[in-house]
């Protein structure tokens, strides 16, 4: 669409609704289908996105980087690596009565009574939770330092309202009552609007009075209605978003890796030399291009997310893990694995032509134009690649079950040990056929296994370091994934009413306007008309 | 009739069991689904997977067991919860959705049809003229147009250049529903883009069909007699011909009578118009067997029910099918 609308005499401007006002924002973050239901239990699936800043977790975690900001919590300490004491803060719910300890150890328990509340497995790492004064202590299964972001991340709900819920599995919680910057205001089913909650324990930080959110979200009128933060991939952002308002801005920092996920208990991707010689093939350049309007970077073979967790990164590994195209190493690799050159086609010992399906999902356009791009490449080289486009669901049961060959696939992003450990944790092998949930392609190693029990029961940084780096140079020898273009958050909002917003310069939150990040920015925006 | 009443609940029985079944021969199940979408936003781990298995509470026991709940399940009219829309239940779906679809489609549907085939008269008894050619090739020249392709130039161009009608929803989002005269208005407004749409592109069909068969019957010995009898055109144009050239139309439209209640997906897609049409694609794309299985069950029934009440008309209409 964009790309039509730019080569086209036609202009669409934006058209901001003059009714609202200047200490109001209009956010396209929840999508109605095409109508709100009205859920504002936070544990559910189909909760409306607003409830995750009615409610606020413990631990703000930055999505970029997995930095981890003191919340509800405003403080804790990890005296061993089974114990974590949660020091709350001095806040009130929205309805005035006081938050406290109690109110975080009621939540713990809720998610255990209900595992269908679960959704982040907080019980598959904690043993038992109390109270203590203002304190919460929270006491692991194993050692496990890694626990504390996914037990962080829990929205805390008030115990005065929810002790008597008969069913919080299905509980909609139509008027929540939290400890968050905004208090659901006018709700109808196309449309509702958050107002400033003057209780909230950071209220000072706040200028924005009312949120509003409308129910639909396509891309024309994510350009045309006068937005002040979206979050959507857009094509020619310059001439769509860009052009509809001299105030529109945008940033599209990393957010992971969208990789090639060889299955790993199919020949032969379980030779290392095949997996070499596919990573020495590919310009990743070109595919980051292709696949992202240029948007995004080509990525490393480190695992990590660059720039964001820059600070992880192995100095000894070359060129920051880029692995340019080298299609003679390519070929040199592929002839250690037995396969060779003849007539244009890259055949096997058994003389047969290297084929292979290549499984992405229907509808998800930049991994298809990736995966062509990636057929393409590897074509002149030699080898067949056929595409295989299932619908999301059919794609997601086929990876998960472990049935294919290659797989595009994310990997990485956020907190760097689960970055790992979803990558190759042989914990996570399942029979092919059988349903797991990370490490796709059934990659596994003993050292790799032990580097990250090392970072999970180390609460010294210096030692987690070395584990991460450690576990980089797997990445980047064994090559479990091939590691291709960065995933990107597509940030777009406007800085004629509010200013503030995270940048490239300045990446204190994730710019996507979904789950708790949100929080990070309403409390850091600023009125551009001075304070109010 | 014991027969008719036989065969009609044989097609429901047939009609209700590949419902159950073709669902399910889709890849995946509902919590493959749902754990896309949210993989989208970043990976999705166990426990995430593991908790919405349990809200869905999908899928249980072996296929007999669940053809035999979904059985009752028909039988009762409960369908259960939605996975899509989850903790909502089905029948609370789809009751906010079908007033929309009703009185969007249903209307359009009525208007479309009785435009259509009057212009087709007209066109046929006055062949060869102006009032001939103009229908006719207008006619055939929108019905070409594919429906989204339709609806998108008018989104565009109506609504988004030239600001003349609001682009999406079924009302707006500041005006609370209700029997007032502004909400009426103001739904009314939202539901032109989409009606013009489905008018346009449905018109073209009933003018043409109605009139070639208009055409064929005006060269029948009878309506050549009741010319020469001397009886004014405009009676031999209705009276004659035209009770008899309607036939074929009046099945095409029972037809799409029935096919009112499925909505119109992509047009109810374009507009974000929250009909029966856009809750059934929401519930293809998210596994949603109990949300699929009772919207293609009305609309089954409702096909089923236009065909019996045509059959009727048609017996009124034509003699001969009257035994």
């Amino acid at each position: 669409m964009g790309t039509g609308l730019s080569g086209c005499s036609v202009q669409v401007r934006s058209r901001p609704d003059p009714t609202i006002g200047q200490d109001t924002m209009l956010i396209n973050a929840d999508k109605g289908n095409p109508l709100f239901n009205r859920v504002f239990n936070p544990f559910l699936v189909n909760t409306r996105t607003a409830a995750k800043w009615i409610y606020e977790p413990l631990i703000l975690v930055n999505p970029l980087d997995g930095e981890q900001i003191p919340w509800l919590a405003q403080s804790w300490e990890l005296p061993d690596a089974r114990t974590i004491v949660l020091t709350v803060r001095e806040a009130q719910w929205s309805d005035g009565e006081p938050f406290t300890a109690d109110d975080v150890v009621f939540t713990l328990e809720l998610l255990k009574q209900v595992p269908a509340l679960d959704g982040k497995g907080v019980w598959q790492h904690l043993a038992s939770v109390e109270a203590d004064g203002d304190r919460v202590v929270c006491r692991l299964q194993t050692d496990d330092v890694p626990a504390l972001p996914i037990i962080g991340v829990t929205y805390v709900v008030p115990r005065h309202r929810w002790a008597e819920v008969a069913d919080p599995g299905t509980y909609r919680d139509e008027n929540p009552v939290g400890t968050g910057p905004f208090v659901l205001g006018n709700y109808n089913p196309q449309q509702y609007s958050m107002d400033r909650n003057p209780r909230y324990w950071q209220a000072d930080s706040v200028e924005i009075e009312h949120l509003v959110l409308p129910a639909t979200d396509n891309q024309l009128d994510t350009v045309t209605r006068g937005y002040d933060w979206s979050y959507s991939f857009i094509s020619d952002v310059q001439g769509t978003w860009g052009a509809a308002s001299p105030h529109n801005r945008w940033w599209f920092p990393p957010g992971g890796i969208v990789a090639l996920l060889p299955n790993h208990t199919v020949a032969p991707f379980d030779d290392v030399a095949v997996r070499r010689g596919l990573s020495l093939a590919l310009d990743r350049g070109r595919i980051a291009d292709v696949a992202s309007e240029g948007y995004m970077q080509p990525a490393g073979q480190t695992g990590l997310v660059l720039p964001n967790q820059q600070d992880w990164l192995d100095p000894a590994i070359p060129d920051a893990g880029m692995v340019a195209q080298d299609t003679a190493a390519a070929l040199e690799s592929f002839a250690a694995a037995g396969y060779t050159q003849r007539d244009g086609r890259l055949v096997g010992p058994d003389g047969r032509q290297f084929a292979f399906a290549l499984t992405s999902a229907n509808g998800y356009t930049d991994w298809t134009r990736a995966a062509q791009e990636v057929a393409g490449q590897l074509g002149a080289l030699g080898i067949e690649v056929s595409l295989q486009l299932p619908q999301p669901a059919g794609y997601q049961s086929a990876v998960a079950n472990g049935q294919f060959q290659v797989a595009l696939g994310g990997m990485g992003g956020g907190d760097v040990f689960r970055a790992f450990n979803d990558l190759m944790s042989s914990e996570f092998l399942t029979d092919v056929g059988t349903s797991t949930q990370a490490n796709y392609e059934r990659f596994s190693d003993p050292e790799v296994d032990a580097l990250l029990a090392e970072f999970r029961s180390s609460t010294d940084p210096a030692r987690q370091l070395a584990a991460a780096r450690s576990l980089q140079r797997k990445v980047y020898e064994e090559l479990p994934a091939i590691g291709l273009y960065y995933g990107g958050l597509w940030g777009l909002y406007n800085d004629e009413k509010f200013i503030g917003w995270p940048t490239a310069e300045d990446p204190y939150m994730a710019p996507q306007n979904y789950d708790s990040a949100p929080l990070g920015i309403f409390t850091r925006l600023k009125l551009a008309g001075g304070a109010a | 009739m014991l027969g008719r009443l036989g065969l009609f609940v044989l097609t429901l029985w047939a009609a209700v069991t590949v419902n159950f079944v073709l669902p399910r021969l889709m890849p995946g199940t509902p919590a493959d689904a749902a754990v896309a979408k949210l993989a989208q936003n970043g990976p999705v781990s166990e426990a995430t997977r593991a908790a919405i298995e349990a809200q869905l509470g999908v899928p249980d026991g072996n296929l007999l067991a669940q053809y035999g709940s979904y059985l009752r399940q028909v039988a009762t009219l409960d369908f259960g919860v939605s996975y899509t829309f989850y903790p909502q239940t089905v029948s609370s779906m789809v009751s906010q959705a079908l007033p929309y679809t009703l009185l969007l489609v249903g209307l359009v549907t009525v208007l479309a049809f009785v435009l259509g085939t009057l212009v087709g008269v007209l066109s046929a008894w006055k062949r060869g003229t102006w009032l001939d050619a103009l229908p006719t090739l207008s006619g055939s020249f929108l019905s070409t147009f594919p429906y989204f392709w339709t609806a998108l130039l008018l989104l565009f161009f109506l609504g988004f250049v030239l600001h003349w009608f609001p682009t999406t929803g079924a009302y707006s989002a500041t005006t609370t529903p209700g029997f007032t005269l502004a909400f009426l208005g103001d739904a009314l407004a939202h539901a032109a883009l989409p009606a013009i749409t489905i008018l346009l592109t449905s018109l073209g069909g009933w003018i043409l069909g109605m009139r070639n068969a208009m055409i064929n019957t005006l060269g029948d010995d009878y309506v050549t007699f009741a010319e020469a009898n001397g009886l004014r055109g405009r009676t031999v144009a209705l009276r004659y011909a035209a009770r008899n050239a309607i036939l074929p139309n009046l099945t095409g439209f029972g037809l799409s009578l029935g096919g009112v209640v499925g909505g119109s997906v992509l047009v109810e897609q374009v507009f974000g118009y929250p009909g029966i049409g856009y809750l059934l694609f929401n519930a293809v794309i998210g596994q949603d067997y109990p949300l699929m299985q009772a919207l293609f069950l009305m609309i089954t029934v409702s096909v089923l029910v236009a065909n019996f009440l045509v059959d009727v008309l048609y017996g009124l209409l034509d003699p001969r099918t009257r035994r």
